[in-house]
């Protein structure tokens, strides 16, 4: 029965995804995109789009990349602490509903958003960008929504300013990597600890521009963000949903 | 609800649900170490059928114990159960009908579809969804308000928007937090109205609320709680406490000089009004009938303050 009613509530989900957050990413994706490969379409002519040794899918597969990374942080922001914060909670789960489920669905729901948003842009950079491949970046999406996304949930489970804090943790672990990654202390094996945040460049041109990538980095990525998103989905069972 | 086929999936419906808080204590711990003691060693039985008060002065711990009865908080000792099992588990396998002290609804949603989405969480199916939407809508005079969104709503329609989402579903418990706070006098008394309709011995009907006036009128039993804990629990009806009540204002239309005979000690505070000490209700009743005899005409008699009223000061008093 829990099930069957919160299958039925999706719907409402996937409307608010699109309302408050797919609207926004379509817009945010299509107008950074536009900025900045119009220009370049212009300017290169009957050259346009060359080979992938050109500097359009350099800078295409930064963007695209830069896109997903933004659109599933906008996605995650408050996916949890908002309903706590603003004590939408309480009507919501006087309900015979499961937190742990109706969250866990919601995380899903709005995976299918950001891959629908991402399909709805890539098919548009496709029309111009051949060689752009639709369905290496809807698995390039999903990766980053699951490793980004995971630790994101977590981080919107157990504090108010997710959106704030997985940007630090993100830039954070980067920054880290960057000053203590090469050294062969006790620093540089902490570090390893952090997100691999490390991995994502070289995993976007991999997986964007040929649909295959290392499967350690992948499972690295997908494993670092289920284990956060199963702790946040643990943390709403054992913890309060009030304050 | 009268007239209202009940639409309720509940797992444990005709069951008894009993609520029973055992030793319950919450303490809030801050990042700094400060510790708050909201609630302490609080223990209580809610019967099935029962309509229970809840009242207290502000930060007494009415809401923190609500929210441990709706499973929103872990107690940091002793257990909340609802027919035996933890109360959080029994929200989620049959939902409870809740309206809170602050009406937390998206802003963005009307108050129609907000309804709908409760409904549809709550279990209703959707053949019975739109249905059942139209009768909360009707009951609490919504109707022009349906497609409004839930930011546009006056305070009072917002809490009565409130308290349509908790009576969505036939529900066994119903836990009301300070439901009439907002409410213009039309739609308080409406709101009592409504309260005595759903009462049944089926149902479990916890009601907090500042308003002791209300909790007399409604409730079986009243808990009062001051520095969270249970100070008294109070019996409602008069029968109980009649011995304790021993100052009367007494309304004479006519009749104003025979008042001294009955009541040597009376106060005259005008309008034909006058304050009567007595020992007990049976010299009160011996007081009266002798003014009533001698053809004065009595108008009302009323107690200076309820048996609520002044089993809440003195508790509360003696706990501070």
């Amino acid at each position: 029965m829990n099930r069957g009613r919160l299958a039925r509530y999706s719907l409402w989900q996937f409307r608010d995804f699109f309302m408050d957050r797919g609207i926004a990413i379509l817009i945010i994706g299509f107008l950074w995109g536009y900025v900045l490969l119009e220009p370049l379409r212009r300017a290169m002519g009957p050259q346009w789009p060359g080979d992938r040794t050109t500097p359009v899918w350099a800078l295409t597969l930064q963007v695209s990349s830069a896109i997903v990374s933004l659109s599933v942080l906008i996605a995650l922001n408050g996916i949890v602490s908002t309903d706590r914060k603003s004590g939408y909670y309480r009507f919501l789960f006087s309900k015979p509903v499961n937190p742990v489920v109706y969250y866990a669905q919601l995380f899903f729901v709005y995976m299918a958003g950001v891959m629908a948003t991402m399909l709805v842009l890539s098919s548009l950079l496709h029309t111009i960008l051949p060689s752009f491949s639709v369905v290496n970046y809807l698995l390039y999406t999903a990766l980053i929504y699951i490793a980004m996304g995971g630790i994101g949930f977590f981080l919107s489970v157990a504090t108010r300013y997710d959106w704030l804090t997985l940007a630090a943790v993100w830039l954070g672990a980067r920054i880290l990597r960057d000053v203590f990654g090469a050294q062969h202390t006790w620093r540089s094996k902490a570090v390893e600890l952090l997100p691999p945040v490390h991995k994502l460049d070289q995993v976007a041109n991999s997986l964007i521009g040929t649909g295959r990538a290392d499967i350690s980095d992948v499972v690295w990525l997908l494993g670092y963000g289920a284990l956060f998103f199963a702790l946040g989905l643990f943390i709403l069972r054992r913890g309060s949903l009030a304050d | 609800m009268a007239g209202v086929p009940a639409t309720s999936d509940n797992d444990d419906s005709a069951t008894s649900l009993v609520i029973e808080f055992k030793n319950v204590g919450k303490i809030y711990k801050s990042l700094l170490g400060n510790s708050v003691r909201a609630v302490e060693e609080f223990s209580l039985v809610v019967g099935d059928g029962e309509i229970l008060g809840i009242a207290g002065p502000n930060g007494a711990g009415k809401t923190t114990l609500i929210a441990m009865m709706l499973g929103y908080l872990r107690p940091t000792t002793g257990t909340v159960e609802i027919g035996g099992i933890s109360a959080r588990h029994y929200v989620e396998r049959n939902g409870i009908g809740y309206m809170s002290e602050l009406i937390s609804i998206n802003p963005k949603w009307r108050a129609q579809t907000a309804l709908v989405r409760y409904a549809t969480l709550a279990g209703i199916s959707d053949a019975e969804v739109s249905r059942r939407v139209d009768y909360v809508v009707e009951l609490l005079g919504l109707a022009e308000h349906r497609e409004k969104k839930v930011k546009a709503l006056s305070k009072g329609n917002l809490q009565r928007l409130g308290l349509a989402q908790a009576l969505l579903r036939d529900e066994q418990i119903l836990v009301l937090d300070e439901p009439t706070h907002g409410l213009d006098p039309v739609w308080t008394q409406r709101f009592r109205d409504i309260v005595d309709d759903l009462r049944d011995p089926q149902r479990t009907i916890i009601i907090a609320s500042h308003n002791l006036d209300e909790l007399q009128r409604l409730a079986d039993r009243v808990a009062i709680i001051d520095r969270g804990r249970l100070q008294r629990l109070v019996s409602t009806g008069y029968e109980h406490a009649a011995p304790a009540i021993t100052r009367f204002r007494v309304t004479i239309v006519s009749g104003h000089e025979l008042v001294r005979a009955a009541f040597p000690h009376a106060e005259d505070v005008g309008r034909g009004e006058y304050d009567v000490t007595v020992r007990s209700i049976q010299e009160l009743n011996a007081a009266l009938a002798n003014l009533i005899s001698k053809g004065a005409l009595v108008a009302s008699v009323v107690p200076e303050r309820s048996v609520l009223e002044q089993q809440f000061r003195e508790a509360v008093g003696e706990s501070q």
